[in-house]
């Protein structure tokens, strides 16, 4: 009986501290499982967001490659334009042009259609200069460069001269 | 609730946020990395940011704004104000409390606003990619900043909808990202050679390991606030202009297209550059004239580039000088060095700044993004995220053990986080052997006598088998602490031996640099006397495969057979003890030639059988 009561009493000032070595630990302990669980799903996550992230990569891998093939696709925009009436030359030049621009349309490269008259979207079109003309302010004079999509992606926009 | 980490700066901004214990860049709707911070009404009257306010900029100067950070927090009357307000192309005055207004669209803006535009769509372009709302951030500022500006910086992110956890210096986030924030006692100097911006600052950064509080002092700032990479392209794009003239007869600038196609070209070889000696710039039908279409094709070499540039970098390393010595401080002072900005990229740039320090800078992550990581560490601070607790090392330098011809075989790899464990079974190098040496090595060349022993330990009592048979699991593993177990278990009778090694990453930085350099040093070296180590296991190899064939099948072959090939056998292990990895191939080859003659003979037919129809 004696020994109930010290332990009564030993309980009663256990509980009258704020919180015992036990409670303490315990807390800590959950705290620790808590965040060994959480760093276990965080990593479960991660790799299911490695398969996603492995996919776009894959989509977009090309990219660099594509963006700088597209400067050659203009400097043969520019020889044809040039050429202007030399049927004969400009006929091979074409084709070697249409060649390289089938096969990176292959990989997911697409024209931004631009016609004059079109009203200026800085979400596809770049404007590089501004010019003196009838047509209606804003408007789409002139296409100087073309503009493309990759799978979607805007990776250039269109380089056109807008009227004031 | 993530918190967002953002690097607002003066041309371009980014942002980055803490996924999964580490800080990563989040691209912006338009899959782009960085973020010009360019604001706009469009003829339209629609808003726009970012790259699409960029791309109309020529056609709207007057209601595009842009560099507005130059403005924010300050007073019309300033100087710096006053220097810009003669080039920036939209209209600026003075407010009714003194500061700045600017007009976009019709409407006078606060700097503030402008910037709480940027940043309210990087907020969206971040919960999109999320998928989660953001409600708080850190934001950086130059340490130059006074009060008004900080004050107004934070302004703008309320404006944006977001909480501003803290303004950080931006040098002080390039510090977190290179993981100073755990240091403690560190003189830390940042050399930030941005755009369009120069700035030099030294900071002191201490570590209470009492409260664990982070004190990060700044000791001085300096720079030139229009100084930057853009005047880098410029320098290279007068030139490439007046060559063209000088050649051509014509000017090149008056022709917007050939300009932008001009800049483009520039700022790719500029890149080039810093990784090849040469670029070529071609760019064709760049022009035309009465004579027809004119193309531009020209090689411009490093040397020249850093002849167009170097009174730019000169000038930077005098204003490094001059900040310096206004701490008070000696350069030896300097602990450490870091470089932000894409522009350090350039070699004679760290050359410059190398020779100037007399040390070599910290810049492993991209220079442009260096900023906006380091905002986001802060950003996971406050998130929880980085518990002191959960703090983890790297060990330094390989570890592994010495396998047959003295070669060090690593199980694992330097850099990796700890704790760790790993794992993997080997074998006994010949017949009967019935214990196996455990030889715990630690460093990065690829002979084991080249490495630091850490411990050995000998398992024995391995089942007398033939070579390659037993399987001898050894297991590496790390603690917390660093402090590495090794085991080796026979998985026949499971039986166990191990040593515990506490020194494992106890070297000093500098000792494991050094290392690092002598493994780089010698690693053609290294690489052929693994090679020659192959070589000689396989010919042992082989030598032993070939005398058990021998023989096993001794009584079915001719005595010229058999005598040939023990000829080769000889020949091959005579070759081996050369150490010439061709003559061993060689001899290597021409018994496995020999050996084929067993098989034959054995399936000729005898005088008296007949053979089998060909099929």
């Amino acid at each position: 009986m004696e020994e109930n009561t010290n332990n009564q009493q030993k309980n009663d000032s256990a509980e009258s501290q704020p919180l015992s070595e036990i409670d303490k630990l315990k807390k800590q302990c959950d705290e620790y499982l808590d965040g060994w669980k959480r760093s276990k799903a965080d990593f479960i996550n991660y790799r299911k967001d490695e398969v996603k992230r492995l996919d776009l990569i894959l989509k977009f891998a090309n990219e660099t490659i594509i963006k700088d093939l597209i400067n050659v696709l203009d400097s043969f925009d520019l020889a044809i334009q040039s050429l202007g009436g030399d049927s004969k030359v400009e006929k091979g030049v074409y084709l070697i042009r249409a060649q390289l621009e089938d096969i990176l349309k292959k990989y997911g490269l697409e024209r931004i259609i631009v016609s004059v008259g079109q009203k200026f979207d800085p979400a596809l079109h770049e404007a590089i200069a501004s010019v003196e003309s009838d047509k209606p302010s804003g408007t789409i004079i002139d296409e100087v460069e073309r503009g493309y999509t990759l799978s979607g992606k805007l990776i250039r926009a269109a380089r056109v001269k807008v009227s004031k | 609730m993530k918190i967002l980490g953002i690097d607002l700066g003066t041309t371009n901004s980014a942002m980055a946020i803490v996924e999964g214990g580490e800080p990563k860049v989040l691209e912006n709707a338009e899959g782009a990395r960085t973020t010009p911070s360019v604001a706009a009404i469009s003829k339209s009257n629609e808003r726009l940011v970012g790259m699409l306010a960029k791309r109309q900029a020529v056609v709207n100067p007057k209601n595009t704004v842009f560099s507005v950070k130059r403005l924010i927090g300050r007073k019309f009357s300033d100087s710096e104000v006053q220097r810009d307000v003669k080039w920036l192309p939209y209209e600026l005055k003075q407010s009714s409390s003194g500061g700045v207004e600017v007009n976009m669209g019709d409407k006078w803006y606060k700097p503030e606003e402008i910037s709480a535009m940027i940043l309210a769509k990087l907020k969206a372009d971040a919960e999109a990619k999320l998928g989660e709302k953001i409600e708080e951030a850190v934001i950086t500022v130059p340490a130059y900043f006074d009060d008004s500006q900080r004050q107004a910086t934070k302004n703008a992110g309320e404006i944006a909808g977001l909480k501003v956890r803290r303004i950080i210096n931006e040098p002080t986030a390039a510090a977190f990202a290179y993981g100073f924030n755990r240091e403690k006692n560190q003189k830390i100097a940042v050399y930030d050679f941005g755009g369009g911006t120069f700035d030099i600052s030294v900071l002191e950064i201490g570590f209470d390991t009492e409260t664990k509080e982070q004190t990060v002092e700044v000791k001085g700032t300096g720079g030139d606030t229009h100084l930057g990479g853009d005047d880098f392209d410029k320098r290279m794009i007068d030139f490439l202009v007046d060559e063209y003239k000088k050649s051509q007869g014509t000017d090149l600038s008056k022709d917007p297209l050939a300009l932008q196609r001009l800049r483009e070209a520039v700022e790719k070889a500029k890149h080039e550059l810093s990784t090849v000696t040469e670029a070529e710039i071609n760019l064709p039908y760049i022009s035309s004239d009465a004579s027809g279409p004119k193309h531009f094709l020209m090689k411009l070499s490093r040397a020249k580039l850093e002849d167009l540039v170097g009174d730019m970098i000169s000038k930077s390393i005098e204003l490094v000088k001059k900040t310096i010595s206004e701490t008070g401080l000696k350069v030896s002072d300097i602990n450490e060095l870091i470089l932000v900005g894409g522009q350090t990229r350039m070699p004679a740039m760290q050359e410059a700044v190398k020779k100037f320090f007399g040390k070599e800078p910290h810049r492993g992550i991209n220079p442009d993004e260096v900023v906006a990581i380091g905002a986001a560490v802060q950003a996971g601070i406050f998130q929880g995220d980085v518990k002191d607790v959960l703090l983890l090392d790297v060990t330094p330098l390989s570890l592994g053990i010495e396998t047959y011809g003295s070669v060090f075989t690593p199980m694992i790899e330097k850099n990796t986080t700890i704790p760790t464990s790993k794992s993997q079974i080997f074998s006994t190098a010949s017949d009967n052997q019935t214990s196996v040496e455990i030889h715990v090595l630690q460093g990065e060349r690829t002979m084991a006598a080249d490495n630091k022993t850490l411990g050995r330990f000998i398992l024995d009592g391995i089942p007398p088998a033939p070579r390659g048979i037993p399987q001898i699991e050894v297991a590496f593993d790390i603690d917390a602490n660093g402090i590495l177990s090794v085991s080796a278990k026979d998985k026949a009778t499971n039986k166990v031996q191990s040593v515990r090694i506490e020194a494992s990453t106890q070297l000093s930085k500098d000792e494991i640099e050094r290392l690092k350099k002598e493994a780089a040093m010698h690693a053609e070296e290294d690489r052929q006397k693994k090679e020659v180590a192959e070589v000689k296991n396989q010919a042992e190899q082989l030598v032993y495969v070939s005398e058990k064939n021998v023989n096993e099948w001794k009584d079915k072959i001719s005595a010229e057979v058999k005598a040939s090939i023990e000829k080769k056998i000889a020949d091959l292990k005579d070759a081996i003890a050369k150490n010439d990895p061709e003559i061993i191939k060689s001899a290597s080859a021409e018994l496995s030639q020999e050996l084929q003659k067993i098989g034959q003979s054995m399936y000729t037919p005898k005088d008296n059988e007949q053979a089998p129809p060909e099929q």
